[in-house]
């Protein structure tokens, strides 16, 4: 006999009460896992997102909160709100060059899609796009690129038909996957977009590069007094963006932190009952020579026990669960972002290491007040009564 | 410091501060046990006999007087000490709930070793041994709540054996159990008295009190005889 065996003969003593404590402390794991990996994901995604723009300066209308700029990285719908006058001015400031952007929505099998109306071949050299089959349409015709993921849930293919406002397209192309948002837009050419879905020659929001990188601020500030238009950096929509993001993962870390909560409680309990039902036991383990303290260690190591334990398969079942969750929250604007970033959805080692270690540590803290009770319990309190 | 007696208890009293009233359970008593006895402790129930037995084993302080077993005194022992010396130099027996029921019988014996700091191979060839003398080899590897109360009882006193103390003390070990098994039980116990051990046991049996040497009665918290 050794204390290691011990305390693995005690947790296995009581197995349902093993098995439901352990269930509590992986739970609360799992759901820090989860909620830390979608965090995670989010903020690597939108990392990349930005990269992809392969825009120095984003030109938007004026007064566009956060809200709507994280839109312009996600490929949501926007409102369209540059007219053409105003993109014409941009235009002519000298140095840079522009991608305008008219995103739209449609259905397909009466499911909403994204819709975004681009210069076609710009774009695609711009962000180094390969097309997987077929090929680009051309700027002028009812011609479609559709992203990969699009592509694959809807099972399109080059030659395919779809109505979009009434007008009927034909899927040209597919894209290689990106890994962005790009793979879940349907893109056609700017001109035909303006025209079918009657914008007057307006645009959404566009790209801008800038020849000198270095003078990025004059650039901007030139754009600024042509036209009637707001002007964000990649670094400041980024900055904007991800304090929104901020906001979402620290309200989700909020949540798990709750999670883990509960489950300490449930150690607590759980020690605090196995004390009480094994106050005989404790009592002649001190009636054939266990020390007060070897008690108290003893109940210590079954405590951090349940939380290495549930901390392992807590990680090993929330990066399953994080994985399998993750499409499904990517609905909205901000979880939008880890629909894309299907490899992303499990927490980094670093991460992974950090909750073993609080699992480990909150367990053992768990264990702090029901393992002095048991200490405290004197060897004839324990066995002479009931 | 030599005593006459293994055991010499002066003017002890102890009163329990339990919730409510406190309760004397005993009031000044005088008693000395010779090495090797064979003492067997009698008296109507609540009289405090248990209590008495307790104090010998380290298992409680007195609150007054002296209690000296095998040269140490009891009362002035730290809890380490106490635990050290329920460990190693005396072995107790309770009347219920000896064995901690998730272990093997094997494994309640070594756990008794293991406080006392015998190495785990050690540990291994010497519950053999103990297991043998009380006729339960065969069942080290069941687990404590598979035994019949005498088997129970047996690896009990296989236990409080583990680390050869000199002195046994037994809380009505036989007041469970059936007139076979109880004469198992005594005859382990006439063995190890014959070995030299001191025994000081608690039993209500009038025929089981006219073995024993010496009877000594507890009444009202004192020595009656
Ligand atoms: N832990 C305790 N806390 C409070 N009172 C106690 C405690 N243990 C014993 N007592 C009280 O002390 C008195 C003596 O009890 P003790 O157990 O020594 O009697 P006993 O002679 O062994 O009785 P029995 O033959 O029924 O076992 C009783 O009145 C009992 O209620
Ligand atoms: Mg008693």
């Amino acid at each position: 006999m050794n204390d290691f065996k011990l305390v693995i003969r005690n947790l296995l003593g009581s197995r349902s009460r093993f098995a439901l404590t352990l269930v509590g402390i992986t739970l609360g794991i799992t759901s820090l896992v989860v909620m830390m990996s979608l965090g995670t994901g989010l903020r690597a995604q939108i990392d990349k997102q930005a990269a992809d723009l392969g825009a120095n300066l984003v030109v938007t209308p004026k007064g566009w909160c956060a809200y709507e700029q994280v839109k312009v990285l996600s490929g949501s719908q926007l409102p369209d709100a540059i007219p053409a006058e105003e993109l014409t001015a941009i235009e002519s400031v000298e140095g840079i060059s522009v991608l305008p952007y008219l995103t739209v929505g449609s259905a397909v099998d009466n499911e909403p899609v994204p819709v975004t109306g681009i210069r076609v071949a710009e774009t695609a050299e711009t962000k180094r796009w390969a097309v997987a089959s077929g090929e680009a349409p051309a700027e002028d015709s009812r011609g479609i690129l559709a992203g990969s993921a699009i592509a694959d849930s809807f099972d399109l293919a080059p030659g395919d038909h779809l109505t979009l406002r009434g007008t009927e397209f034909v899927v040209t192309g597919v894209l290689e996957a990106t890994g962005t948002g790009d793979d879940g837009v349907l893109f056609i050419p700017l001109a035909v977009a303006q025209e079918v879905y009657e914008t007057d020659g307006r645009i959404s929001f566009a790209a801008v590069q800038v020849e000198d990188i270095t003078q990025v601020e004059l650039y901007a500030q030139r754009i600024a007094d042509a036209a009637n238009v707001a002007v964000v950096s990649d670094r400041q929509l980024l900055a904007s963006v991800l304090s929104v993001v901020n906001t979402v993962s620290t309200t989700l870390r909020i949540i798990a932190a709750v999670a883990v909560l509960t489950a300490a409680f449930g150690i607590i309990n759980t020690m605090l009952m196995a004390t009480f039902e094994r106050r005989r036991e404790i009592g002649i383990m001190k009636s054939i020579g266990s020390s007060n303290a070897r008690i108290f260690r003893t109940f210590m190591a079954e405590a951090a026990a349940y939380g290495v334990i549930g901390g392992v398969v807590g990680l090993v079942v929330g990066s399953v669960a994080s994985r399998l969750i993750t499409p499904y929250i990517a609905q909205n604007e901000f979880t939008a972002f880890v629909g894309g970033a299907r490899v992303q959805a499990v927490p980094p080692l670093g991460d992974m290491a950090l909750i073993l270690g609080g699992a480990v540590v909150v367990a053992t803290l768990a264990g702090v007040y029901p393992a002095m009770r048991a200490a405290r319990l004197t060897p004839v309190e324990a066995i002479s009564y009931e | 410091m030599s005593s006459p007696g293994v055991m010499t208890l002066r003017d002890v009293h102890k009163t329990y501060n339990g919730r409510g009233v406190p309760v004397e359970a005993l009031r000044g008593v005088d008693l000395e046990i010779g090495a090797g006895s064979f003492t067997c402790l009698i008296g109507p129930s609540g009289h405090g006999k248990s209590t008495l037995l307790h104090l010998l084993g380290g298992l409680d302080r007195p609150t007054a007087g002296s209690v000296t077993v095998l040269g140490e005194q009891v009362g002035r022992m730290t809890d380490v000490e106490l635990a050290r010396f329920r460990a190693t130099r005396v072995g107790f027996v309770f009347q219920f709930f000896n064995l901690l029921k998730g272990l093997t019988v094997a494994e309640n014996v070594e756990l008794a070793m293991m406080y006392a700091g015998t190495p785990v191979r050690q540990q291994k060839t010497r519950v053999h041994d103990l297991l043998e003398a009380v006729g339960l080899a065969e069942k080290r590897r069941a687990r404590a709540n598979e035994l019949s109360g005498g088997q129970m009882q047996r690896v009990a006193i296989a236990r409080a054996l583990a680390n050869n103390p000199d002195v046994l003390l037994l809380d009505e070990p036989t007041g469970n159990l059936d007139s076979a098994s109880e004469a198992e039980v005594m005859a382990i116990l006439d063995d190890l008295h014959a070995q030299g051990r001191t025994i000081v046991m608690v039993t209500h049996s009038s025929e089981i009190a006219a073995r024993a040497e010496r009877i000594v009665e507890v009444r009202d918290g004192r020595i009656a005889s």
